[in-house]
């Protein structure tokens, strides 16, 4: 009885502990799928689908029809409603995680989607005992290669070449480590990251439309940042500014995790408002729940807002780092050289043997020949980079054969931080304004103004190119006052001022244009709003505080009623054109633009148009402008209060 | 914002046509790596016209080798022998000119990549050295790199890794 009876405790206790020894060392099935409904019973009970860091990572924003996600590549979603329902996707993600590994590479959700992980793990508790190991070799070694330690934000500077890279670019760097390293050589081989459109057609026509319109799939890429160095510093002579920024290791992690997640689906690109600075703004967004950057930027993206949007974030930035284009490069070696050493360059430049003079010393020979190859590169690099400026290539390396012939290494460039370029310090996009006018034609007005984005040269220059505005959708209206009739005076869809201080070692032209409708100021139609456009070009010289320019512009105004060539309502205008600008530092702009313009075959055959602008700003978002326009039909003068946000 | 966006189209299109850059003829045999990963991938130079502008405006790479998770290896910056070779292939000219120069950024990250220990001996040998890693422009990547690391490898003091 004894023994049968000990048999029977110890099979119990045999059976037993092997029941326990199984569901905690392999979870049947059916012990793992009630884990599983526990985990997404506990995720309701937090609302866990709704909780803004969720809802970040899939990119869920609120549209009158309910959660609609941003990601348009369907991968991205695991259930089949994902793209509008956050908590199936979240009950699917967790499901996912669960699934054995069937040992197909990177396929497994956990591969798939670290981010998810992460924070779904963190916020429920999920036990990691429980969830299924799968090898990630592609994940594990996108983590290997970027090794993040930190994150900076890099904006490249505005770059009016391209008519609308005017506004700038971000993208982001991945850096190996948590502070700039000294002599700053190894940030070269950081990983840059950044969102582009990956364009399907090479008309341009074609590439506009579409680019603006949302055809583009737009993807997030990986390079190393010197790839991003050599376009933008070297090719493009753009300045780049670095925003390091203040993450935990954890959210560093989870931003490398959450860009794995995005790299594998796409975005439709919207060159408007979901753009590379958006999007890359809402990649650390959804790393780092803690900050609010999206809905600090306007319904029309633009790169220095989101920069601006940092900062908006107290202690989110934390140190702020400038890197020059080779254009001030060359300024920084040319300002340091006399009369002889600065024509010695120019000569180098069209002739690379040219022979030193006797009595220059080897250190002065070093700073000519630093210059002259940095002239070089100025001028051709992007055609050197593909082989297209042969000249140039032997210009160089002869140079480059001599210079280090020296033997002498060149001290290190010093070249003072441009504080006041800093994107993050510029005026609002957006401006409006509102005033009165009094005019030689109608008497008193009452004037609103406003302007979609961004920057003209009588605004304050901090944080914006120095010589050059670009605008958007400049609107003035005005009311008349005796009789309450309403009048469009301009609105002009986009107007460009790209102005170059031509000198010795820079000869480009400067240019302008505006395209748009703006009242006509003399006898072809006194008053009407006439479709016009308009380009200028030039050249441009800056003394001291003074900017001056003087070119020709030619238009084309339309529209029926004007009294154009042979009588119909098309007339073309070319003459002369120019401007001046006194910078009374930072207390008022005076702006002066002059041009007057010939009218073959119209009446009247000539017109003119006088402007001056004197703008004072009041605080950092507030500005008066005093305005005067003298024109064949019309004197008029205004006081606008304009505001900047 | 509809209406907005197909004006703003239409004014892009007028500026990108009157600012169009030259057209370029595609370079023959360009040095740079066939790959796509050299600094050829930057050159929308190759498309004539007004695409040129365009392309870059839009942020666009139109580069498979670049993304996330379907980019190839062989355009990281890596370590040593490979390391060095890409890090060329991207960054000759400036590499070129540091050297003339014996120092500069891009010395700097050839160091890193060869785990040199004598940051200053290295630009001084690259320097010295000039000639042979640079004999003429139109030496291949491949012929600057096996110079350039023979001359850090053949002086110890300088420190760097071999492989």
């Amino acid at each position: 009885m004894r023994r049968t009876l000990a048999a029977l405790a110890l099979a119990t206790f045999a059976a037993g502990a092997r029941a326990d020894a199984g569901a905690a060392a392999a979870d049947g099935p059916r012990a793992t799928a009630a884990y599983v409904d526990e985990l997404l019973v506990r995720a309701r009970i937090m609302g866990l689908a709704e909780d803004p860091a969720w809802l970040r990572l899939g990119r869920w924003r609120r549209k009158p029809t309910g959660w609609v996600s941003e990601v348009d590549g369907l991968r991205f979603f695991r259930s089949f409603r994902g793209k509008t329902d956050p908590l199936a996707e979240l009950a699917s993600t967790l499901r996912g995680f669960f699934e054995p590994d069937r040992g197909d590479e990177d396929v497994h959700v956990q591969c798939r989607f670290p981010a998810r992980l992460q924070f779904l793990t963190e916020r429920l508790g999920i036990d990691p005992a429980r969830l299924p190991r799968p090898a990630c070799p592609k994940l594990a070694l996108f983590r290997d290669q970027t090794a993040a330690r930190a994150v900076t934000l890099v904006f490249s500077a505005y770059y009016l070449n391209n008519p609308v890279s005017s506004f700038g670019h971000t993208f982001l760097r991945l850096d190996k480590a948590e502070e700039a390293r000294p002599g700053k050589g190894a940030e070269l081989l950081d990983s840059g990251i950044d969102y582009g459109a990956k364009p399907d057609t090479l008309n341009p026509i074609l590439y506009a439309v579409k680019g603006l319109l949302g055809f583009f799939p737009g993807q997030f890429n990986r390079m190393a940042y010197y790839y991003k160095v050599r376009t933008y510093a070297d090719a493009e002579s753009r300045d780049l500014w670095e925003y390091d920024l203040a993450m935990t290791p954890d959210e560093v992690r989870l931003l490398v995790s959450h860009l794995w997640e995005l790299g594998q689906t796409y975005f439709d690109y919207w060159y408007l408002d979901e753009n590379c600075s958006y999007h890359v703004l809402g990649a650390i967004e959804a790393a780092v729940p803690r900050v609010t950057l999206l809905d600090h930027v306007g319904a029309v993206v633009i790169p220095a807002d989101t920069v601006k949007a940092l900062f908006l974030n107290p202690g989110f930035v934390r140190a702020v780092h400038y890197r020059p284009s080779i254009r001030v490069q060359f300024d920084a070696r040319a300002g340091g050289l006399d009369a002889r050493e600065a024509r010695l360059v120019e000569r180098l430049y069209a002739d690379g043997s040219t022979p030193f003079p006797d009595d220059l010393p080897p250190d002065r020979r070093a700073a000519v020949l630093d210059a002259a190859v940095d002239l070089v590169d100025l001028r051709h690099f992007r055609d050197l980079a593909v082989d297209a400026a042969p000249q140039a290539a032997r210009t160089r390396h002869l140079l480059l054969a001599r210079r280090a012939e020296l033997r002498v290494q060149s001290p290190e460039l010093q070249i003072p931080i441009p504080e006041e370029r800093r994107p993050d310090l510029g005026h609002g996009s957006l401006r409006a304004g509102a005033g009165a006018v009094e005019s030689t034609r109608g008497g008193a007005f009452a004037e609103l103004s406003f302007r979609f984005a961004l920057h003209d040269l009588a605004d304050p220059p901090d944080g914006y190119p120095l010589l050059s505005g670009i605008e958007f959708l400049q609107t003035r209206l005005r009311l008349r006052l005796s009789d309450g009739q309403p009048f469009v005076d301009e609105l002009w869809v986009l107007r460009i001022t790209s102005l170059n201080d031509f000198g010795r070692f820079d000869l480009r032209p400067s240019w302008r244009l505006r395209v748009g409708a703006a009242a006509v100021n003399d006898a072809g139609c006194d008053g009407c709003l006439v479709p016009k456009a308009e380009a200028g070009t030039g050249f441009a010289k800056t003394l001291g505080p003074l900017d001056l320019y003087a070119g020709a512009d030619a238009g084309i105004d339309a529209r029926a009623g004007l009294s154009g060539i042979d009588g119909k309502g098309i007339r073309f205008g070319i003459g002369p054109g120019g401007l001046a600008r006194l910078r009374l530092g930072r207390l008022a702009i005076l702006l002066a633009d002059a041009r007057w313009q010939w009218l073959p075959g119209a009446a009247p055959g000539e017109t003119f148009e006088l402007r001056g602008t004197l703008r004072v700003p009041l605080g950092r978002r507030v500005a008066l402008s005093l305005e005067a326009l003298r024109a064949p039909t019309v004197r008029e003068g205004s006081l606008v209060l304009q505001a900047f946000y | 914002m509809r209406t907005l966006k197909i004006l703003l189209a239409l004014a892009l299109v007028l500026a990108a046509t009157g600012a169009s850059a030259q057209s370029k003829k595609p370079a023959a045999g360009s040095k740079y790596g066939t790959a796509g990963c050299g600094l050829g991938s930057l050159a929308f130079g190759n498309q004539p016209g007004g695409i040129q502008i365009i392309a870059a405006t839009l942020n666009g790479t139109g580069i498979q080798t670049f993304g996330i998770t379907t980019g190839t290896s062989n355009c990281e910056p890596g370590l040593l022998a490979q390391g060095t070779k890409n890090f060329v292939d991207a960054n000759r000219e400036v590499l070129a000119k540091d050297a003339a120069r014996g120092e500069g950024e891009a010395v700097g990250a050839l160091a890193v990549i060869n785990q040199c220990k004598d940051l200053k001996g290295v630009g001084a040998a690259l320097q010295r050295d000039y000639g042979t890693i640079f004999p003429s422009e139109k030496a291949t990547n491949e012929e600057v790199t096996v110079q350039l690391l023979k001359t850090l490898h053949s002086d110890p003091s300088l420190g760097c890794g071999q492989g």
